[in-house]
């Protein structure tokens, strides 16, 4: 990792969207065990997953991780916490007239 | 035994009119078919919301190192309250989901309702996607078995939501997991401050309404109001979870760190009340006025927030409601600023940002009222 350079890099993930009444949730795990670091970027490759109302779809997928600088580490592990305040959860609609 | 009749035994067969044998089969299929359509339509007509939940990493390691013995007694307790969930099934529609006639509702009223409610499903999706992430990057047993239960419940009440959007014409759009997405970060003791009070004051924020509509069930417009007493309920056990956390290390509430909880007090109070003022048809349907739920549910945070942090902020005090309006005031006037844009629209900017900020200041040198949390941390939801 350099101080200013990012590095690409290809990961097979499982991908998990339920769209049920019991439970809406989505999550990506990666196979290979990768571990993302703050400021990294995750890019799933394919089509968009629709789960349609009341089914769970479980896809295999590859995704491309493009990891973070140094610098932009560092950054993001300063000024993340400047975002803290959007785990409200009434301070999530941007609009502020309606 | 008649022709028609023997021919009208299997009539499950047809799925066309072409194919009925019957009149009565023939309109049946017609109906069915006519269900059909009107629900694609209703379909292609969906609004679609796509849910931008955003991602966030933090020191796993510190996680980790979490020791919840001081507390062993209270935690496992708590923990096999949330195993035995007695909340499940609750979040199911019976005979009290009255039916919602959306078409006539107030155009401003329904906007309002249905950001609430996306606003809502996001924050729950959001917390499900952090938590999820906690449980799976953690190896320390407690911990990752709390953030699995915690993250059940948020998605459940996503779930839940996401319905109340569907009947209102809502989809939600779950693709944005294909699009690309920056992780962020915060440390573990932001992310302990910051989901506590939001999981107690949103305890705090739904019993209110909850109280207020069991008083006055004349400003129920909607059946999912209903439900916020189990509801909260969850929110409320979440939060007395963080509680426990930040009980197992002294050094989270004392110190240099009083300074960042009472920071947060004040940042989320003060953005409530920006958010609530938001929706002023929404809450004047509810029949409530936003000044008064916003300190009702201040004063409810505050007392409940006693059982660990070790202060208060004053929320009596002349200055609090003053410079709350200001807030108010030079946000939208930010807005209308940015939405200008040009030079003009950037010195207004700059100059909101600086009254934002200095009326941020004056809301936090408000002195705070000292608390001693007692030694056991543990409440049941009272109000």
């Amino acid at each position: 990792m350099g101080l200013l350079t990012r590095e690409v890099e290809r990961a097979p993930c499982t991908v998990e969207i339920s769209h049920k009444f019991e439970s809406l949730h989505a999550h990506v795990r990666f196979d290979n065990g990768a571990v993302i670091y703050p400021g990294d970027e995750v890019k799933v490759h394919g089509p968009e997953i629709m789960a349609p109302f009341g089914e769970i779809v479980i896809e295999q997928r590859d995704a491309t991780i493009v990891r973070a600088s140094k610098l932009e580490r560092f950054w993001t592990r300063m000024t993340g916490d400047l975002e803290v305040m959007e785990l409200c959860e009434f301070s999530f609609s941007d609009e502020v007239t309606l | 035994m008649n022709m028609q009749a023997s021919v009208g035994a299997r009539p499950e067969g047809a799925t066309h009119t072409a194919d009925a044998t019957t009149a009565e089969e023939s309109i049946a299929i017609q109906e069915k078919q006519a269900e059909f359509d009107s629900k694609a339509a209703t379909d292609l007509a969906m609004q679609n919301t796509l849910l931008t939940p955003r991602f966030y990493t933090t020191d796993f390691d510190e996680l980790d190192a979490i020791d919840v013995t001081p507390v062993r007694e209270d935690w496992d307790k708590l923990i096999a309250q949330m195993v035995a969930d007695p909340n499940k099934g609750h979040f199911k529609k019976n005979a009290d989901w009255d039916t919602v006639d959306w078409d006539n509702m107030d155009p401003v009223l329904k906007k309002e309702f249905i950001d609430f409610l996306v606003s809502s499903c996001t924050a729950e999706f959001s917390g499900c996607v952090l938590y999820k992430e906690m449980k799976r990057r953690g190896s320390n047993k407690d911990i990752t078995q709390l953030f699995q239960l915690m993250a059940r419940d948020e998605a459940r009440h996503a779930g839940f939501i996401n319905d109340a959007l569907r009947e209102a014409g809502v989809a939600v759009n779950l693709g944005f997991l294909t699009q690309k997405k920056k992780y962020t970060y915060f440390r573990p003791k932001f992310i302990y401050y910051a989901t506590y009070l939001s999981e107690k004051i949103g305890y705090a924020r739904y019993i209110t309404i909850y109280r207020h509509l069991e008083k006055h069930p004349e400003h129920r417009f909607h059946p999912i109001f209903k439900w916020f007493q189990e509801w909260c309920n969850d929110e409320f056990s979440h939060g007395e979870a963080f509680a426990l956390l930040m009980k197992t290390d002294p050094k989270l509430t004392s110190g240099g760190n009083k300074l960042w909880i009472k920071f947060f007090l004040t940042a989320v109070y003060a953005t409530m009340h920006i958010r609530d003022h938001q929706r002023p048809a929404f809450h004047a349907a509810l029949g409530v006025d936003p000044d008064w739920y916003g300190h009702e549910v201040f004063t409810k945070t505050s007392e409940l927030t006693k059982q660990i942090f070790p202060l208060t902020v004053d929320i009596d005090h002349p200055r609090w409601k003053r410079n709350l309006e200001t807030l108010k005031t030079v946000n939208a006037d930010i807005a209308a600023a940015k939405a200008r844009g040009g030079v003009s629209g950037w010195l207004a900017k700059t100059w909101g940002s600086a009254r934002a900020a200095l009326a941020f200041a004056s809301l936090y040198t408000i002195p705070s009222k000292p608390n001693s949390p007692p030694a056991s941390v543990r409440l049941e939801p009272a109000y």
